[in-house]
């Protein structure tokens, strides 16, 4: 018989031969690394002194194989080629490089963790709240207006009600509605709440030339009390904490009428007024936003109780593994823990009356405290409490404070301070219904339960998969749910903390913060309208061919909307711009103040979009000055810059990918052409499976990314630790796999994943050991911001 | 009432955390740095709605006079009172004279145009300048030797819950009034409220030991590591509110009656436990700039505890020929006369800490008005009486100007506390400088 390479029989027994022949002069994977590589990667690739780096990544076999041949050892590179690199590397992949052997090393496992500050922020926030009505969420938008013939918002004195989508008026010497209303008395009553989106110092401000003022959440005390009108002030200006995803009450009076004495009656009826202007607009600063009028979409006609926002401080939770997490603690963080219990504690005092239905002569007063301490210490802890803890949190308290006040406090800063509050689960044992509610509420809002999943607790609903399911699937339209896979998205493009975006002013006129903010604005509008329309389909954030823009905006990128004109969907060319990837907001983030940056745009997409660990720099670079190479292009500088072979072994990954959005300069305008050169836009995607796979241009790039199953496993795998704030790989090693193909079955649908994520978390046991790792496992964790990965 | 415990006992009592002490008690990095320069104070107090000309001035000046019906509560403290007749409001332009009286009083300068429509004249708003209790505030607050944790306490009595001209007199800058404080309850949560907070954290601080241990044996060995050291930080904050017990000083802290409400006739109650915290705030110096506004202008305070069933701002458009009025309103200065009187001696029986004398050695009072007399609105012969030798006026005097400038005594004031300006408000009535006779 013939021996043909074609023959599988013959190929199988080559390989059986080869290295029987081979073993007298040629030497294992694992000698070879003892001879060459562990003087400075140490045992197991755990490092050494003077090459402490671990040596784990997520680099194929032949990968790693190239990069040894080419690279190792240090001191005599090309001495361990061929089949040896080979060797070598198929024995430290499987040794410890991998995240599989990683994983089998050092098993993942569920740890204690503290609630993350996010978290304790929301948990003080709705226990305080669960005392107060619900707030009414209604679809409709904008204010509730009443106008009044009185110079004070009075009943008897209206003279009509509409909605007003916003409040910027500009009355003129005329009246809003001369028919109905004198020109020169008249007021205005505007009610409802505003969505805040994010978390963080809102400031408001109220322009008139006549009296006004303005309650925010507080509907007590003015935030802004300009009743008086005072010379050429006409701009009133305060700041408010607020948490993101809720509705805050909000009322707003003008007055246009002299204040004080009432001297109506005094009027020479013959002597006519002279004209007086009459203009009124409420604008807003959101956190990393400019000013500019509240827009129809926060505004809402529904009423709001109040919302009690904690104001203390607390030091960052860590994030180094790319998600923030509670699994450390230290003074500082004990010190605001402390603060925040006594701010809570102030606040509950004060409120008694409202919080715990009772006021302050009444007999049974007492009484309706305790109660109140019951609940508050109950719905902190997310679980009844038994009698030793009645008697211990609640009954104790009362009967060594002075009086019933001082007891409240005392209960509350307890309760606030006690681990069964400040710890997401205590107890290893199986979780039981209680725990099951918690880690849906958590997962979803970053919050306690609510009622209704506290009642399904009770009667021991919440046991299956489709129990959870259908919890989640009820929670899931909450505002609460929304700011959570909105902080998920802007951190998953590294945009959440807002960055600074400075251009250079002679190459890029126009280009200005309000600029900045309304390409913040647009990118969330879209996010929002990818993630909460029908389809949720993830694929649309990569592909989409529109982008919102304004008035403004369009203006500044030559596109035809009205100059004044609010956000709204614009049509792009399908062959220029490509969802998120060349959306402007991103464009601009990852880029120069001049020049665009390839490696910047490369990186976001090796790490957010598709996953994949990158080292550091070997050594700290400067980027080159376009000046000192006048005549290249951005890219060329990039490429000659990081050519290196120390610099290749992760620019030969980021670069590629990056110059695929060169199309769009530094603030991201499409271009075509730089330093007259026609732009190279062509890249390659260096696959985990060694593949390279060529594209040219941003939709090319977006479609092969979109359908890359590490694109589908880095986002799960991101998403799920931005949920459940614990390793995927602790929930066993099919829990990825499974989560990914569920998300392609479902069309790539975000909000169905969000649900499949809290299904397949919230009954597992952390006591049991993730099954042992299966080495031939096919698919390959995602090393997304891993804490394996430095 | 003040108790007389020392300051360790009191810190004891209330379990002051580290973190407050040096706020509390103003300790060396604030206090004591500065021995060496004397510490200087400044009160302003303000009435409203005029005063009774007869039974308030004096006939006499100089140093011989004898004090009318409405001033005799000041007969203790005599020797250290100095009465300014004939210093007037001068300032014009829009608002009606309250207003004005108000607005201008310790600012010196104009009102804006505004909306608020007085009894007449042409409507206002802010006025357009700071006021000079806060001008000296900031020139203390800049100094380290003379910086304090509040720089200034602002008290009221009885304040309307409303933001406009005639309940303002006190400006940071134009367009910039700054409310008082007229709830003690608030007042003392301001200056005491995190050592109370303490004390109520101290008092858990064993059952969540407890808890924490507890919830320690239901944890995994692997997890108990975390737990241990958050009980750590646990113990390390009870070690240091412990410290803080120890590391304490003299300081007496005023007890004040629970549930006082704040209504027309609890006015009384409410002064008195105003001043107490004034003055002990001075004597914590938490401040040196204090003042405290009695209503509003056109205030209408009915005081029934002395047999007056009107309100005030009602009486006092009376006429000169109305009897019944004139006594009332002589009741009601001498009234406000007695809390001066109080607060003079409460600051004269007490101690200034770590030097000699005693707080009133150190501190001006200058009780004031926003009329001169109700009926006719007048901004002429304010009311200025002196009390304290914190400026080192001649005091024991009865002096009478002739129509001087307001501007001039506030500039005075600046000149006091070594802040040598030489305008303060509307330029225009500031060319001839202090007020003469004053030193």
């Amino acid at each position: 018989m013939p021996i043909s390479t074609r023959d599988p029989f013959a190929a199988l027994m080559i390989l059986v031969l080869v290295p029987a022949l081979a073993a007298a002069d040629e030497k294992s994977g694992v000698e070879i690394y003892r001879q060459k590589c562990l003087s400075c990667h140490g045992e197991s690739g755990t490092g050494t002194e003077d090459y402490p780096r671990p040596l784990t990544g997520d680099r194929s076999v032949a990968q790693l194989s190239k990069l040894i041949a080419k690279t190792m050892p240090e001191d005599d590179p090309g001495t361990c080629v061929g089949e040896d690199a080979d060797k070598v590397a198929a024995y430290i992949h499987d040794a410890f490089y991998s995240t599989l052997a990683q994983a089998r090393i050092k098993p993942a496992r569920i740890e204690l963790s503290r609630l993350t500050v996010r978290q304790y922020r929301n948990a003080v926030t709705d226990l305080v709240g669960s005392f107060r009505p619900a707030p009414a969420i209604e679809p409709g938008r904008g204010l509730k207006a009443s106008y009044y013939k009185s110079r004070e918002p009075n009943e008897g004195q209206k003279a009509f009600e509409r909605i007003d989508p916003m409040v910027k008026f500009d009355f003129g010497e005329s009246s809003p509605d001369p028919a109905k209303l004198e020109a020169n008395r008249f007021s205005v009553l505007w009610t409802g709440s505003i969505l805040a989106p994010e978390t963080g110092e809102y400031e408001f401000c109220v322009t008139t030339e006549h009296a006004t003022k303005l309650w925010i959440n507080d509907s007590r005390t003015p935030l802004i009390d300009a009743q008086v009108k005072s010379g050429d002030d006409t701009e009133h200006r305060a700041t408010i904490a607020l948490l993101g995803g809720r509705q805050y009450h909000i009322r707003l009076d003008l007055s246009k009428a002299k204040q004080g004495v009432d001297d109506e009656k005094k009027k020479n009826p013959k002597r006519k007024p002279k004209g007086v202007k009459a203009s009124i607009s409420l604008e807003w600063k959101p956190p990393q936003q400019v000013g500019s009028p509240i827009p129809e979409r926060n505004l809402t006609p529904a009423r709001s109780p109040e919302v009690f926002v904690l104001t203390s401080p607390f030091p960052p939770d860590d994030r180094s593994v790319g998600y923030e997490r509670g699994t450390s603690v230290s003074k500082a963080w004990d010190t605001a823990t402390t603060d925040a219990a006594i701010e809570a504690a102030g606040y509950v005092a004060t409120h008694l009356r409202d919080l715990a239905g009772t006021k302050d002569d009444a007999p049974d007063r007492d009484a309706k405290l305790k109660e109140f301490c019951h609940k508050f210490a109950e719905r902190a802890f997310r679980r009844p409490l038994d009698d030793e803890q009645k008697a211990f949190f609640i009954d104790r308290q009362f009967a060594e404070a002075r009086d019933a006040e001082t007891a409240v406090k005392r209960v509350v800063i307890l309760t606030l301070k006690s681990p069964r509050f400040l710890y997401r689960e205590i107890g290893g044992s199986a979780p039981g219904p209680y725990e099951v509610a918690s880690r849906i509420s958590f997962g979803l809002w970053d919050s306690l339960p609510d009622q209704p999943l506290l009642e399904a607790a009770a009667k021991d609903e919440l046991k299956t998969r489709e129990q959870v399911a259908q919890q989640a699937e009820r929670m899931m339209n909450d505002p609460r749910t929304h700011t959570k896979l909105r902080e998920f998205f802007l951190q998953w493009l590294k945009v959440e903390r807002g960055p600074e975006i400075a251009k250079d002013p002679d190459l890029f006129p126009g280009f200005d913060p309000a600029i900045v903010s309304d390409m913040r604005t647009s990118l969330e509008i879209f996010l929002d309208e990818v993630i909460w329309g029908s389809s949720s389909d993830f694929r649309q954030l990569l592909l989409a061919d529109y982008v919102y823009l304004n008035g403004r905006l369009a203006s500044f990128f030559g596109a035809e909307v009205m100059p004044d004109a609010p956000f709204q969907r614009v049509a792009m060319d399908p062959n220029e711009r490509s969802g998120v990837l060349t959306h402007p907001y991103m464009l601009s983030s990852f880029a120069y103040t001049a020049t665009s940056s390839p490696i910047h745009r490369g990186v976001f997409l090796s790490r957010s979009v598709l996953g994949r660990g990158l080292k550091p720099p070997p050594i700290a670079v400067s980027p080159l000055a376009p000046d000192l190479h006048a005549s290249l292009t951005t890219r060329e500088r990039v490429t000659l810059q990081t050519s290196p072979a120390a610099c290749m072994t992760c620019h030969g990954m980021i670069n590629p990918l990056g110059f695929g959005l060169e199309r769009f300069d530094a603030v991201g305008r499409y271009r075509s052409q730089e330093q007259g050169k026609p732009i190279d836009a062509t890249g390659t995607l260096e696959t985990r499976d060694g593949g390279s796979e060529p594209f040219s241009g941003a939709r090319e790039l977006a479609q092969k990314l979109s359908a890359s199953e590490e694109t589908h496993t880095a986002l799960v795998a991101q998403l799920f630790h931005h949920t459940v704030k614990q390793p995927i790989r602790a929930y066993g090693e099919q829990t990825l796999p499974d989560l990914r193909k569920r998300f392609v079955d479902n069309q790539f649908h975000v909000r169905k994943l969000l649900v499949e994520i809290l299904a397949s978390s919230a009954l597992a046991d952390p006591r049991q050991v993730p099954e042992k790792t299966d080495a031939t496992a096919t698919v390959t964790p995602a090393n997304t911001n891993n804490p394996l990965s430095p | 009432m003040a108790h007389t415990g020392n300051r360790r006992e009191f810190l004891r009592e209330l379990g002051i955390g580290m973190a407050a002490v040096p706020f509390l008690l103003n300790l060396p990095s604030l206090g004591f740095a500065n021995q060496q320069k004397r510490k200087q104070r400044l009160i302003v107090m303000f009435s409203p709605d005029g005063v009774v000309p007869k039974t308030f001035w004096p006939d006499e000046a100089g140093d011989q006079f004898s004090l009318k019906e409405s001033l005799s509560p000041l007969e203790a403290l005599k020797s250290r009172t100095l009465i300014l007749n004939g210093v007037c409001d001068k300032v014009r332009g829009d608002g009606d004279n309250h207003m004005r009286g108000m607005g201008c009083l310790l600012t010196g300068v104009e009102l804006f145009p505004g909306n608020i429509q007085g009894g007449s004249d042409t409507p206002a708003g802010w006025a357009s300048g700071r006021s000079i209790d806060q001008e000296i505030r900031n020139v203390l607050q800049a100094d380290p030797a003379t910086r304090t944790r509040f720089g200034s306490l602002e008290f009221g009595v009885m304040v309307p819950d409303r933001a406009d001209t005639w309940t303002r007199m006190v400006y940071a800058g134009p367009n910039k009034p700054i409310a008082p404080i007229d709830d003690p309850y608030q007042m003392f949560a301001k200056l005491y409220g995190r050592a109370k907070d303490q004390e109520s954290l101290k008092s858990i601080l064993d059952d969540l030991g407890d808890d924490l241990k507890k919830v320690s044996t239901q944890i995994s060995a692997q997890d108990r590591q975390l737990l241990d050291e958050h009980a750590t930080f646990v113990r390390e904050m009870e070690q240091e509110l412990k410290d803080a017990g120890t590391a304490a000083l003299d300081h007496p802290v005023p007890e004040l009656e629970p549930g006082v409400k704040e209504q027309n006739d609890n006015i009384p109650k409410i002064s008195k436990m105003q001043i107490d915290l004034m003055v002990n705030s001075f004597a914590a110096d938490f401040s040196r700039v204090a003042t405290l506004q009695y209503t509003n202008s056109v205030g209408d305070a009915r005081m029934h505890w002395l047999g007056v069933n009107e309100g005030q701002h009602e009486l006092s458009h009376r006429p000169d020929s109305d009897e019944d009025a004139q006594t009332k309103l002589t009741k009601i200065n001498k009234w406000y006369c007695e809390q001066l009187a109080y607060l003079a001696q409460k600051l004269a029986d007490t101690p200034e800490p770590g030097g000699p004398g005693s707080l009133l050695d150190n501190t001006l009072i200058v009780w004031t008005n926003e009329l001169g007399q109700g009926n006719s609105h007048t901004l002429d012969n304010i009311p200025f009486v002196l009390v304290g030798n914190g400026l080192d006026f001649k005091m024991g005097r009865s002096v009478k100007h002739k129509g001087l400038a307001h501007n001039r005594l506030l500039i005075s004031l600046a000149h006091g506390f070594g802040h040598h300006i030489d305008r303060f408000g509307n330029p225009d009535f500031c060319a001839a400088g202090p007020l003469p006779d004053l030193t």
